[in-house]
């Protein structure tokens, strides 16, 4: 059984826990990084030396990274539904997930990080506002793409949408005042509704 | 022919220079970016909402985000070469390319902004230091995988060299202090003895 490093509430284990969920692949958790510890033991280092949740053990086959788990088990077990064989549309899914670690994440990781794991007197109420504000910004250029699309690369539920669902969790639970998006709204609703999104994603925010 | 929108200068354009250049692809560069502007105009934000660089348009397909960019040409173009076809091997790749652009530039980015796009009276010394070391501690990693193989997926070079080495010839022509390296400093030469690495990647510092 595939096996995977990391606690429950990382959103980049929360990746590939969804991912599974969804194709119904069994896995073997184990809790690690945080309070459980775990990612500086040597034996976690000889199979992730970046020291980082998640890790996968596929058969022997160790990978770490999480976009690159999502890719490599939905190549493996949903060529045609969450990987697309078309290869603009994997291309168009798989761009989105860049975006989402590469500009949505860091973008509204301040305010994440002061919201939730700083003390309130201790919190940037600056960082907070800048934050939120360009967070909105940027999830209206998603809105635009998400104009007559019922997820991110089209018709179907792609991995382009995994690696979104955990982070775009926290931003509609963690981000105050923000302008509705109609077609991002929507979208939110398609995926949150989702049994598998419910069980591994939607967790108490810590 | 294929197009490719961004100012040479970009890291994520260099990718994608690099990129076709070992794929051999006649291509069309168009300038956009920071003083070349383009990126705000209607048409360049019809194509990419998200207004950066690089963006392409490969007969009629547009695409941009640079890592994914990167993995379309190389899976068309490149499969066996630049892609590899083994999944697992695929897997080891392209996970290089996530790390690269997620953590390494995270902190990279900052050495760069200081020291190459900030005039020196308005550095922040101490925070350029603090990314400095931060990002030498990532490299350390690298060259300890650089030891037991030429390539960061194996013996031949693939998509997963391709972003970490446009940001390693940057860290290796910026006037700062780097620990030794020796097996990232031999990659790095490998890198160069490429004329496509020459073309696209190891141009003007600016």
């Amino acid at each position: 059984m595939l096996k995977l490093w990391g606690r429950a509430n990382s959103s980049n284990l929360k990746k590939v826990t969804w991912l599974c969920e969804e194709m119904g692949l069994p896995y073997d958790r184990i809790d690690a990084g945080m309070s459980f510890g775990v990612v500086n033991t040597p034996e976690y280092r000889k199979l992730n030396p970046n020291g980082l949740v998640p890790t996968i053990d596929d058969e022997g086959f160790i990978l770490w990274e999480s976009n690159a788990i999502v890719r490599y088990l939905a190549a493996k077990h949903a060529a045609g539904t969450l990987w697309p064989t078309d290869l603009k549309v994997r291309a168009d899914a798989d761009r989105w997930m860049d975006w989402c670690t590469s500009t949505l994440w860091p973008t509204f990781r301040p305010v994440f990080w002061n919201l939730i794991r700083t003390p309130a007197d201790k919190r940037s109420q600056k960082e907070i506002d800048e934050g939120a504000q360009k967070t909105g910004e940027i999830l209206a250029r998603l809105d635009s793409t998400l104009a007559g699309r019922k997820f991110v690369a089209g018709d179907q539920l792609t991995i382009g949408d995994i690696a979104f669902g955990p982070v775009v969790y926290l931003v509609n639970n963690v981000m105050p005042g923000r302008a509705k998006l109609a077609n991002y709204d929507a979208w939110y609703a398609r995926i949150s509704e989702r049994p598998a999104f419910k069980k591994v994603v939607a967790l108490p925010v810590a | 022919m294929l197009r490719v929108w961004g100012r040479i200068n970009s890291v994520n354009v260099k990718k994608v220079l690099w990129c076709v250049g070992e794929l051999g692809l006649p291509f069309e560069r168009i300038d956009a970016g920071m003083e070349h502007g383009v990126v705000g105009t209607p048409e360049y934000l019809a194509m990419n909402p998200n207004a950066r660089v690089p963006t392409i348009d490969d007969d009629g397909f547009v695409l941009w985000e640079s890592n994914a960019i990167v993995r379309y040409l190389s899976l068309k173009y490149g499969l066996g070469t630049l892609c590899p076809e083994d999944p697992r091997q695929r897997a080891d790749s392209d996970r290089w390319m996530d790390w690269s652009s997620a953590q390494l530039a995270s902190t990279f980015r900052e050495v760069f902004w200081g020291m190459v796009r900030t005039p020196p009276e308005k550095r922040d010394l101490a925070f350029i230091e603090e990314n400095r070391v931060a990002t030498a501690k990532s490299l350390d990693m690298v060259d300890r995988l650089l030891g037991a193989r030429p390539f960061v997926a194996g013996e031949q070079l693939t998509m997963g060299d391709i972003p970490l080495g446009c940001y390693v010839h940057l860290w290796m022509s910026m006037p700062i202090e780097r620990p030794a390296h020796p097996n990232l400093v031999a990659w790095h030469k490998r890198l160069l003895a490429r004329p496509a690495f020459n073309s696209g990647v190891n141009t003007a510092l600016s």
